[in-house]
């Protein structure tokens, strides 16, 4: 590797013993500075350089660390490990907020999963669902005068020219209708729906040496699911859709509330829905709130989850950007732009999946055959069947277990990357597309309730159990 | 016979209004200054006592329709933004006067702006680049970039510019959003030259000093 001496130094961990968070945060402006400056690339090569530069980087400081854990003491071991894992996530956030596009995906998806990466990273990460850099005022004035006809001095009787979110295709600002009603209006990047297919061309390109493998054919269309989902995702009207099929989902129920959607305001590229006030997990956490109140939030998030899928849908980017732990104790869902669609066959197998976690080895091996292409062999293949075994049995532990479940449990999540990663390890991942984002968002569950540390009997959930046999045919 | 101020600007604004109507329509390389004279019943050479060029015309309808940016420009300006987006702000204020002339916008801008265009041409458009740059330089100073700048500055400025109005012209995309991310690219990239030194400075704090 032709490694810059440059890029080798700036990897480095310092020497000196600052506090962290105030590393953190002369980091973090420097970035911002820097990101202010940066253009949107839309071209694909130039993307694709820039993904290939972070691998870079990664790995010079991870030898960098390796090569100095031979010369330092142990008690600054840990603080070096913890500064050069700081430095990587905060490199990987510049280049993931820089990227904007379908890549930052990535980078959301790995803070949902605190085990598998340093803390210090995963923390970074999150900073992504609120604290990208903003586009400037002017540049959102022009967006949104092409996409509603006006500009927003005209359309809203108040707009915040500050961004209070960031998503990675867009981001999004505070604004009062003329009616007095407090919305939040969602804005797209100009352009860049149109670099998805480009970034996908990449990645392509990327898994061709891949294709000679016995997993190519599961490969390419997980591969698509994603395309299609991140196509649904940068389609706001789709959105607007979900948005108003979860509404009724959850009407009536008072724990849980969905923004309205105000149409008047919205387009493919601008989506003006209510305002739901209240903390984001960290924020929440941060006010180190009562077991009984993580305990509520976690049931609530459960209930969420149980009950989409009873209504054939799947919260499908379960990151904690997504949710706002509101004062009156109420969970609101803020982000409907990847929601999954089950159709009658995927539900039957969501309905099978749900059911194996009972223990029938039938229901195992049927599962297996139509939603894992599983053969004859596959199934007297003991260390398959063992794995396979073990990792429904810990997506199940929560439901068979007796009493509250206590999801902060960090062995508990580790056991599940773990035999995640054995199965990714032994390639036992080919599987029906509809499982990618189900899995993604189950962990992705799993990993929302151990960052809030929440214990809860599923029992407690109220949910109608349709997908027993005796179960109501859900709507 | 005499004629009195008032119907030399009459004669003026009838010649351009005809002309951009014919650039449109007919496509700016098919439109010439006899057809221009014949639809604005003046005679040929009296079309030319007002404008001595095809690009001349064309020059004189652009240098009106981005009269206002500048005002349109101040109007929204609020103090508080930084060098690249009060360059946004300037440049698509601009673009927006244009809107009107799009069609016929790019051979234009190509026969009156490019570097190999003949000397009396491009003295057509000369009036434009030099009040733009003016403006921009204004701009600068106003975020505190006051030391004289290199000539190639601002030709890498003009040039950026010109490139981003051509594309705008082409520009296809639904509300020219294409042309926007181009336009925050290109003056971000350019804003980025002066970014050792004022760049994160603002309007505002630059004049609360």
């Amino acid at each position: 590797m032709n490694a810059d001496l440059n890029e080798l130094m700036a990897a480095l961990p310092h020497d000196t013993a600052e506090p962290l968070a105030e590393f953190s945060r002369e980091q973090l402006e420097r970035i911002f500075a820097d990101l202010a400056r940066r253009p949107v690339p839309t071209a694909s090569l130039h993307r694709l350089w820039t993904l290939g530069e972070l691998s870079v980087q990664v790995a010079l400081a991870s030898v960098a660390l390796w090569i100095r854990r031979g010369f330092a003491s142990a008690e600054t071991h840990q603080r070096q490990t913890l500064e050069t894992n700081l430095r990587l996530g905060l490199k990987i956030f510049h280049r993931l907020a820089y990227l904007r596009g379908a890549l930052m995906k990535l980078g959301q998806t790995a803070g949902s999963f605190p085990q598998l990466i340093p803390a210090q990273i995963a923390d970074t990460l999150d900073r992504l669902h609120f604290e990208a850099p903003p586009m400037h005022y002017s540049l959102i004035r022009e967006v949104l005068a092409g996409e509603l006809g006006a500009d927003p001095d005209d359309v809203f009787q108040t707009f915040e020219h500050q961004a209070f979110a960031a998503a990675s295709i867009g981001q999004v600002h505070r604004a009062t209708l003329k009616s007095g009603q407090p919305v939040a209006v969602k804005i797209q990047y100009p352009g860049i729906a149109r670099t998805i297919d480009a970034d996908f061309r990449n990645l392509s390109a990327l898994l061709q040496p891949l294709r000679l493998g016995k997993d190519w054919e599961s490969l390419q269309s997980q591969f698509e699911e994603i395309r299609r989902m991140l196509q649904q995702e940068v389609d706001y009207e789709r959105e607007i859709d979900s948005l108003r099929r979860a509404r009724a989902v959850f009407q009536g129920e008072e724990g849980i509330v969905v923004p309205e959607v105000h149409a008047a305001f919205s387009t493919r590229r601008v989506l003006t829905m209510d305002y739901i006030p209240g903390l984001h997990l960290p924020e929440f956490l941060a006010t180190r709130p009562p077991q009984e109140l993580r305990n509520r939030f976690g049931a609530k998030l459960l209930f969420v989850w149980y009950r989409m899928h009873a209504a054939r849908m799947n919260y499908a980017d379960p990151q904690s950007g997504n949710y706002r732990f509101m004062d009156d104790g109420r969970l609101g869902l803020i982000d409907f732009g990847c929601v999954q669609y089950f159709t009658d066959e995927e539900f039957e197998l969501l309905r099978l999946a749900y059911r194996s976690g009972e223990g029938d080895p039938a229901v195992v091996r049927e599962l297996l055959r139509r939603g894992c292409g599983a053969t004859d062999r596959d199934l007297s293949n003991e260390d398959y069947m063992g794995l396979i075994g073990e990792s429904i049995r810990w997506m199940a532990e929560p439901v068979r277990h007796v009493g509250p479940f206590d999801y902060g449990d960090e062995q508990y999540l580790k056991r599940g990357v773990e035999w995640f990663a054995r199965l990714v390890a032994k390639r036992y991942v080919r599987s029906h597309p509809m499982f990618m984002y189900f899995h993604r968002s189950a962990f992705g569950v799993k990993a929302l309730l151990y960052r809030l540390g929440a214990q809860v009997d599923i029992r407690d959930v109220p949910v109608e159990p349709w997908w027993t046999s005796g179960g109501s045919q859900p709507s | 016979m005499r004629i009195t101020a008032e119907a030399k600007i009459a004669n003026r604004q009838r010649i351009l209004s005809v002309a951009a109507h014919l650039f449109q329509e007919q496509g700016w390389d098919s439109a010439t200054t006899r057809d221009i004279a014949t639809a604005a019943s003046i005679a040929n050479g009296t079309l030319f006592n007002y404008f001595p060029s095809k690009e001349s015309i064309a020059a004189a309808l652009i240098e009106d329709a981005v009269a206002c940016s500048w005002e349109d420009f101040s109007r929204r300006r609020t103090g508080r933004e930084s060098l690249a987006e009060d360059l946004f702000s300037y440049v698509w204020s601009g673009f927006k006067g244009l809107r009107q002339y799009r069609k016929f916008l790019a051979p234009a801008v190509e026969a009156i702006f490019s570097p190999l265009a003949q000397p009396s041409r491009a003295e057509a458009g000369a009036s434009i680049r030099i009040r733009h740059l003016e403006t921009v330089e204004r701009i600068l100073l106003d975020h505190g970039i006051s030391r004289p700048l290199p000539a190639f500055v601002l030709q890498l400025y003009w040039t950026l510019h010109l490139g981003v109005l051509a594309y705008w012209a082409a520009d296809e995309s639904p509300h020219q959003e294409d042309t926007l991310a181009l336009l925050d690219r290109s003056l971000n990239l350019f804003a980025g030259t002066f970014a050792n030194d004022n760049i994160g400075v603002t309007h505002h704090e630059r004049r609360s000093e």
